[in-house]
């Protein structure tokens, strides 16, 4: 009895630590998130370094499958070099970042754009063509 | 001539005599008896040659040379005997080298052909085990088609991956969980339980806000109760130099200063 208790609390504190840490990783997608850190020294902080390697497993398949943001991996997987993580407590690296994310965000919305433009362009013709 | 034909019989006899024990080979003893033959005939002449001009009796002698005589005769028939029976086993000796030898180049060419069939057939049995190793790889990290076009749906209509088609510079709408989201999250509400509206952010964000639905659905762990046990994160353990409430406690001050940083970055939400 005392045992299963025991089990649902673990159990409990289990499913909280997944939840905690699934949204600790994500937010690690936010560059300007990633300068605050910086610029607070908690890269500097060897526990949170290796917590940065803990976290490595949300690459696992099982894991990784409850991802929303999946770029976040990339930025962890780049956050394991201590030369990037120097180079983040600059604003305009985090800018930087930012914007590229944002311009590979529009990547295929971009591309839409364009074969639509291209559709149109063929339907005019097709049009003239046909008066 | 008497002297001289002894002298040369006791010059022979030694020559004879060594004749008979020396030789070996059948070779040197058909010579030897040959030589022997030569010269009891040799002296037989002479002594009858002597007889006729002498007319003395050496009877005696001449039957001992003429049974020397036969008796060597005799010896060498059978010595010849024996060569050719000699030559008829070396005949058939050369014979059966001839097979030996056929045989021998027989086995060898087999022994070729036996290396080079080893040698394709461990070449493709190395290529079967890298093959095999491959598809045990392949079927390792295999993964239910239905369930990568589930995924691939879920970060694509949620505009996680893709910008969605409305946006303009001025949405603030990102490709990473913003401040509001992470603020309204478990991490947040965690330790802010009470400033859910407070901040300054919110009543400009009034469409994200709308939003924050859609911002906790993705997050499916808590909405599901399908966590197998074995999903849980790996070892809880104090590698990190740091207990998990304190760690905790990070995030709370992450927290409740991101504002202020983002103002100044997220420009474009006013």
């Amino acid at each position: 009895m005392a045992a299963a208790v025991a089990m649902e609390t673990d159990d409990a504190g289990n499913r909280l630590r997944f939840q905690l840490e699934l949204e600790f990783v994500q937010c690690l997608a936010n560059p300007n998130y990633l300068n605050f850190l910086a610029q607070r020294g908690y890269f500097k902080d060897k526990a949170f370094v290796n917590y940065l390697k803990y976290l490595l497993y949300w690459k696992e398949p099982e894991y990784a499958k409850y991802l929303k943001y999946p770029q976040c991996l990339h930025m962890l997987e780049l956050l394991q070099y201590e030369h990037f993580r120097k180079e983040l407590v600059n604003a305009q690296c985090a800018k930087f970042i930012d914007e590229q994310q944002i311009l590979h965000w529009q990547h295929y919305s971009r591309k839409r754009m364009r074969l639509q433009q291209a559709l149109v362009e063929q339907q005019q013709q097709n049009n003239t063509a046909g008066k | 001539m008497a002297a001289s034909s002894s002298g040369e019989k006791e010059k022979e006899r030694p020559g004879g005599g060594l004749g008979a024990a020396g030789g070996n080979s059948t070779r040197e003893r058909l010579l030897s008896a040959l030589e022997d033959l030569e010269v009891l005939s040799r002296e037989l002449i002479e002594m009858l040659a002597i007889s006729r001009n002498q007319k003395l009796l050496q009877s005696g002698e001449e039957n001992q040379v003429l049974e020397l005589l036969i008796h060597r005769d005799g010896e060498f028939q059978e010595l010849m005997k024996l060569a050719l029976n000699q030559g008829k086993i070396h005949h058939e000796m050369q014979l059966l080298e001839k097979e030996v030898e056929k045989r021998d180049s027989d086995i060898q060419q087999l022994q070729k052909q036996l290396k080079e069939a080893e040698q394709i057939l461990a070449t493709a049995v190395y290529q079967a085990k890298e093959k095999l190793k491959s598809i045990e790889k392949a079927r390792k990290g295999a993964i239910s088609s239905e369930e990568i076009i589930k995924y691939a749906h879920r970060i694509s209509a949620s505009n996680a991956v893709c910008a969605p088609l409305t946006w303009v510079p001025g949405d603030p709408r990102r490709p990473y969980p913003t401040d509001l989201e992470m603020r309204s999250g478990l991490l947040g509400q965690m330790n802010n339980p009470s400033t859910n509206g407070v901040n300054g952010h919110l009543p400009g964000d009034a469409l994200a806000a709308g939003r924050l639905p859609d911002v906790l659905a993705p997050q499916y762990p808590w909405q599901s109760n399908d966590i197998a046990m074995n999903m849980l994160p790996p070892n809880h353990s104090n590698d990190f130099l740091l207990e998990p409430p304190g760690h905790n406690k990070e995030n709370e001050d992450d927290v409740e200063v991101m504002s202020t940083d983002s103002s100044s970055s997220s420009s474009d939400s006013d």
